[in-house]
C-alpha cells in the first residue's frame, strides 16, 4: 500500500510540475463563467474552427438540395432569385472578389466570420419552426436544420476564442448585436407558396454565407501558417 | 392612320413572305450551356447559338448582378473562344448571383436566351493536374508504382484560396473497368498489387472542396517488371515446409505406431479373474460362468462326506454353543447360520483359542460337554450358536478360517470332561471323545475317537452347526457321551496327543502331566510342525521340528500331523496323528506349511 501511495504522489507531483516548469505558455483562458478551461494551441483551434465551418457548409448545401427537390419546381429557381429578395447579409459590406478579400486584414476576416455566424442564429430558429409546418417535409431536412443551428453556436464560440487569442480582444459571445425588430419572420404565417419562396431564399442565402465563412477561415489559416506565400500577389 | 398601319402590315407580310421565299429568318434562340470557373477567380460562360436564320447573326451576352439594375455586357468574347464570354478577376464577384442572358441578333431580328443564375463559388471546376509521372520503385519489397503530378497551374492552393482533392485511376489496356484511388490532397500516390510484366495506364484528376471534378489527364503508361511476388514465394515455402513436416510426422507415427497408441490410448484393464470366461458371460448363463471359476475338486464335494469329522462341540449352555467344525457341502449345512459371523463380539468363543472359562457361562449341562485339548490339532473353529445358524456366508467362513480352534481339555485329572458329541457332521475340528474313565486307560488320558461322522443329525441333541470350513474333517464318533457332566473347570490346560492307537483313538494327555514321559522337553515348546509331504495314501508327513518355534498357543491351520514314524505306530517323540485327506485338497506351500485355503468349500451361491 505504501508503494502505491508513493507512486500516486509522484505522479501528482510530476503533472503539477509540468505545468509550472514547462516553458510552454498556455494561452489565456478567461471564460465568462471563470471556469478553468484546457489550453489549446492557436493552430489547432483554427483547424477545428475550419472543420466546423466546412461541415456546416456541407449540411446547408444538403438542406438546400432537399428543399429544392421537395418544394421548388425547376422554373421557380430563377424566379425566386430574380424576385429581388436579398440575403440580409448583403447589408454587410463583405468583399466579394478574391483580390479584395486577400487584401483585408486578419482582424477583418475574423470579425466578418463572427458577424455572419451571429446573423444567422435567429433565422435558423425561424427556419426550424417554419419547416415543421410543411406536411411532407422530409425528416432529414428537419434534423439537419436543427443540427446546423446547434453547430453554429459552437462555431461562434470557437471564433470568439480565436478572436481573443489572435487579436487579443474580448468579445461577448452572445448574439445580441442584431436588431430583432428587423426580422420579418415574426408572427404571421404566410401562405404556402410565399412560405416556400421565402424559405428557399433563406436556405440559399445560408448556403452562401457558410461558404463565405469557410473561405475566410481557410485564408486565415494559410496566412497563419505560411506568412510569406499567402500574401496577396 | 388606318391606312398607314394597314400599309405597314401589308409590307411586313410581304417582307416575311419574301424572306421565307429567300430562306432567311431571325435568329433562333441561343442557349447558355455552361459557366465554369477554374480557380474561383474568373469564370467563363459558353452558349450554343440557335438557328442563325440564314443571315449573319451577332451574339451578345448580358449580365446583371443580383440586386442591381445595371446590365453589363460581357467584357471579353475572345479569350475563351467561340461563343464564349470570359469574366476576368475584376468582373468576378463571389457569392453574388449573376443573371446572364445571351442575345442573338441578325438583320431580321433578335432572340434572347433563357436567363441563367450563376454564383461563381458553385461553378468551380479546376483544370487538370499537370505533369503526371508514374515510376516503378524497386525496394526490398515487391515492386510498386509511384504516381506523382502537379497541381493545375491556375489553381491557387498555396494561399488556401482553393483546396483541391486528387484522384487517379489505373487499368491495363485490355481491362474494361478502371480502378480508382483517392489521393486526397497529396500530389503523389503509391499503387501496389500490380501484376508483373504488364503495362498499365494511369490518369489523374482533381476537384475543389465544393465544385466539379476536372477532366482526366492524358494517359501515362507504366510497365511493371517481371518479378515473383514475395507473398507467393513465401506461401510456396510454407507449403513445402509443412508438407515436409507432415511426411516426417507420418513416418514417425508409422514407426512408433504402437508406443504412440499406448500413450494416447492406454489399455483399459479388463476384469482379471482367473478362469473367468467372458464368452460364457456373454452367452448369459451365469451359472456356467461361475461354475467355470470353480477349481475342480475345490473344495471337496461329494467326497467331503467321507471326511466328515465329528467335531468337538463345546458349550456350556444352550445359548453358548461353541462348535468347532468344518463345513458339510450338503445343503443341509446351510441351514443354521451363526448370528455373528465375525470373530468379534463373541469373546473367545470365536477366537482360536477356545478358552474354556469364557465359554462356560451357564451351568454345565449333561449334554454340554467339552474337553480341552491342549493340542494344537488344527481345525478351524467356527462358532455355532444355538439358533442353528448356518455359517453360510463365505465371509463368515473366512473369518472362521482364521480362527483355529483349539481343543482344550481340563488338566485336572479328576475332571472328566466328556466331549459333547452333539455335533453332527462337523469337519474341521476333531472331536475329541473322551473315554469314560472306565476304560482301561489312565484317567488322565483322553482319547479321541476318530470316526466318521454320519451326516445326519438326528441323533444329536443339538442341531448341527455347519460351517463352511475346509479343514480336514475328523469324523468323530459321538460315541457315548459320558453321562457325567463334569462341571466346567475354570482352569486351562492344554493336552497333547500322545499317540494314536490302532483303533484310531487319540491318546491325549495333559501337558502339565507330571507323569509324562520326558520324551522331549522341547516338545512342549513345539506347537508347529511342518508338513513335508502328502503321501499317496493320503497321509501327511510332517517334518521333524527341532527348532523352538513357540510363538503362540494357537494351533496352526494344519490338516493333521503326520509323522515319519507313523507307520511304525510306536510311541515316538512325535505326534502321531492320522487323518484321511485328499491329497489334492491340500497344497503344500513352499515352506512346508499347508495352505488350507484351498480347502474352502465352495458354496453354491457363490
Amino acid at each position: 500500500m505504501n508503494t502505491v501511495k508513493v507512486l500516486q504522489v509522484c505522479v501528482c507531483v510530476l503533472i503539477l510540475g509540468q505545468f509550472l516548469v514547462s516553458g510552454a505558455v498556455p494561452l489565456d483562458c478567461k471564460d465568462d463563467a471563470g471556469s478553468r478551461c484546457a489550453s489549446i494551441s492557436q493552430e489547432k483551434l483554427l483547424d477545428r474552427v475550419i472543420q466546423h465551418a466546412e461541415l456546416i457548409y456541407r449540411v446547408s448545401e444538403e438542406c438546400c438540395t432537399l428543399f429544392e427537390d421537395m418544394f421548388v419546381p425547376y422554373p421557380l429557381h430563377v424566379l425566386i432569385n430574380q424576385a429581388g429578395n436579398t440575403c440580409h447579409s448583403k447589408h454587410i459590406p463583405i468583399p466579394t472578389s478574391k483580390s479584395e478579400i486577400q487584401q483585408i486584414s486578419d482582424s477583418w476576416l475574423l470579425h466578418s466570420v463572427l458577424f455572419l455566424v451571429q446573423s444567422w442564429m435567429e433565422p435558423l430558429l425561424y427556419l426550424q419552426t417554419t419547416l415543421d409546418r410543411y406536411d411532407d417535409a422530409p425528416n432529414a431536412l428537419l434534423s439537419k436544420t436543427k443540427w446546423v443551428s446547434d453547430k453554429l453556436l459552437s462555431l461562434e464560440q470557437g471564433v470568439v476564442v480565436l478572436i481573443r487569442k489572435m487579436l487579443d480582444e474580448g468579445i461577448m459571445a452572445s448574439s445580441t448585436i442584431f436588431d430583432h425588430t428587423q426580422s420579418p419572420y415574426d408572427g404571421q404565417f404566410p401562405e404556402v407558396l410565399e412560405s416556400v419562396i421565402r424559405d428557399y431564399h433563406l436556405l440559399t442565402c445560408f448556403k452562401k454565407d457558410t461558404h463565405k465563412m469557410e473561405t475566410f477561415l481557410k485564408l486565415l489559416k494559410c496566412r497563419q501558417s505560411n506568412k510569406l506565400s499567402c500574401l496577396p500577389q | 392612320m388606318m391606312r398607314i398601319s394597314a400599309a405597314v402590315l401589308i409590307l411586313t407580310l410581304i417582307a416575311d413572305l419574301i424572306s421565307q421565299a429567300a430562306g432567311v429568318s431571325p435568329p433562333g434562340k441561343p442557349r447558355l450551356t455552361s459557366c465554369r470557373s477554374p480557380e474561383k477567380e474568373t469564370f467563363t460562360c459558353w452558349w450554343e447559338p440557335g438557328d442563325d436564320g440564314g443571315l449573319p447573326t451577332t451574339y451578345a451576352l448580358y449580365y446583371r448582378l443580383e440586386n442591381t439594375e445595371t446590365v453589363k455586357e460581357c467584357p471579353d468574347y475572345k479569350t475563351a473562344g467561340e461563343n464564349s464570354c470570359f469574366f476576368d478577376k475584376n468582373a468576378t464577384s463571389l457569392w453574388v448571383n449573376y443573371n446572364i442572358t445571351v442575345v442573338a441578333t441578325n438583320a431580321l431580328g433578335r432572340n434572347i436566351s433563357e436567363p441563367v443564375e450563376v454564383d461563381v463559388v458553385y461553378i468551380v471546376q479546376p483544370n487538370t493536374p499537370e505533369n503526371v509521372k508514374a515510376v516503378v520503385i524497386h525496394e526490398d519489397r515487391d515492386p510498386f508504382v509511384k504516381v506523382s503530378w502537379d497541381k493545375p497551374r491556375t489553381a491557387d492552393t498555396r494561399s488556401g484560396w482553393i483546396t483541391l482533392h486528387y484522384q487517379l485511376r489505373v487499368k491495363q489496356e485490355e481491362d474494361k473497368e478502371w480502378v480508382e484511388y483517392d489521393a486526397e490532397r497529396q500530389k503523389n500516390y503509391n499503387v501496389f498489387s500490380l501484376h508483373s510484366d504488364r503495362e498499365y495506364m494511369v490518369q489523374v484528376r482533381c476537384k475543389p472542396d465544393h465544385g466539379f471534378w476536372s477532366e482526366w489527364t492524358q494517359t501515362t503508361y507504366v510497365k511493371m517488371p517481371n518479378y515473383i511476388p514475395r507473398e507467393r514465394s513465401l506461401w510456396i515455402m510454407i507449403t513445402i515446409f509443412s508438407v515436409f513436416i507432415v511426411f516426417i510426422l507420418t513416418w514417425m507415427l508409422k514407426v512408433k505406431h504402437n508406443s504412440v497408441k499406448l500413450c494416447l490410448l492406454p489399455p483399459v484393464p479388463g476384469p482379471k479373474i482367473k478362469g473367468f470366461d467372458k464368452q460364457l458371460l456373454k452367452s448369459g448363463k451365469s451359472e456356467e460362468v461361475f461354475n467355470s471359476l470353480v477349481i475342480p475338486g475345490f473344495p471337496p464335494t461329494t467326497d467331503y462326506d467321507d471326511l466328515l469329522v465329528e467335531y468337538l462341540e463345546v458349550y456350556d449352555n444352550e445359548e453358548q454353543e461353541l462348535v468347532l467344525d468344518g463345513k458339510d457341502l450338503s445343503e443341509d449345512s446351510m441351514k443354521s447360520k451363526s448370528p455373528s459371523d465375525s470373530d468379534s463380539g463373541r469373546g473367545s468363543c470365536d477366537s482360536r483359542t477356545l478358552l474354556l472359562d469364557k465359554c462356560m457361562e451357564g451351568s454345565g449341562n449333561d449334554q454340554h460337554n467339552y474337553s480341552q485339548h491342549g493340542e494344537t490339532s488344527w481345525a478351524s473353529s467356527s462358532e455355532c450358536s444355538e439358533s442353528q445358524g448356518s455359517p453360510g456366508s463365505p465371509e463368515s467362513t473366512d473369518g472362521r478360517m482364521k480362527t483355529w480352534p483349539v481343543v482344550f481339555s481340563s488338566p485336572q485329572p479328576h475332571h472328566h470332561y466328556q466331549v459333547g458329541a452333539t455335533k453332527p457332521a462337523y469337519h474341521s475340528v476333531p472331536e475329541i471323545l473322551k473315554h469314560s474313565p472306565s476304560h482301561a486307560i489312565p484317567s488322565n488320558y483322553h482319547q479321541l475317537y476318530l470316526q466318521d461322522i454320519p451326516p445326519q443329525e438326528g441323533r444329536f441333541t443339538k442341531p448341527p452347526c455347519r460351517h463352511s470350513q475346509s479343514y480336514n474333517q475328523f469324523n468323530m464318533d459321538n460315541v457315548d457321551i459320558s453321562e457325567a457332566g463334569v462341571p466346567p473347570s475354570r482352569s486351562l490346560e492344554y493336552v497333547e496327543v500322545q499317540r494314536v492307537n490302532p483303533e484310531n483313538i487319540l491318546l491325549l494327555r495333559p501337558l502339565s502331566d507330571p507323569n509324562r514321559e520326558p520324551e522331549g522337553s522341547d516338545r512342549i515348546d513345539e506347537d508347529y510342525s511342518k508338513v513335508k509331504e502328502v503321501t499317496s495314501n493320503n497321509t501327511l508327513l510332517l517334518q521333524r521340528e527341532t527348532s523352538h518355534q513357540v510363538v503362540n498357543d494357537y494351533s496352526q491351520d494344519f490338516e493333521s500331523y503326520a509323522d515319519q514314524c507313523t507307520a511304525q505306530q510306536t510311541p515316538h517323540p512325535c505326534k502321531p496323528v492320522m487323518t484321511q485327506l485328499h491329497s489334492q485338497d491340500m497344497r503344500v506351500m513352499g515352506n512346508g506349511y499347508v495352505d488350507t485355503t484351498v480347502l474352502m468349500p465352495l458354496y453354491k451361491q457363490f
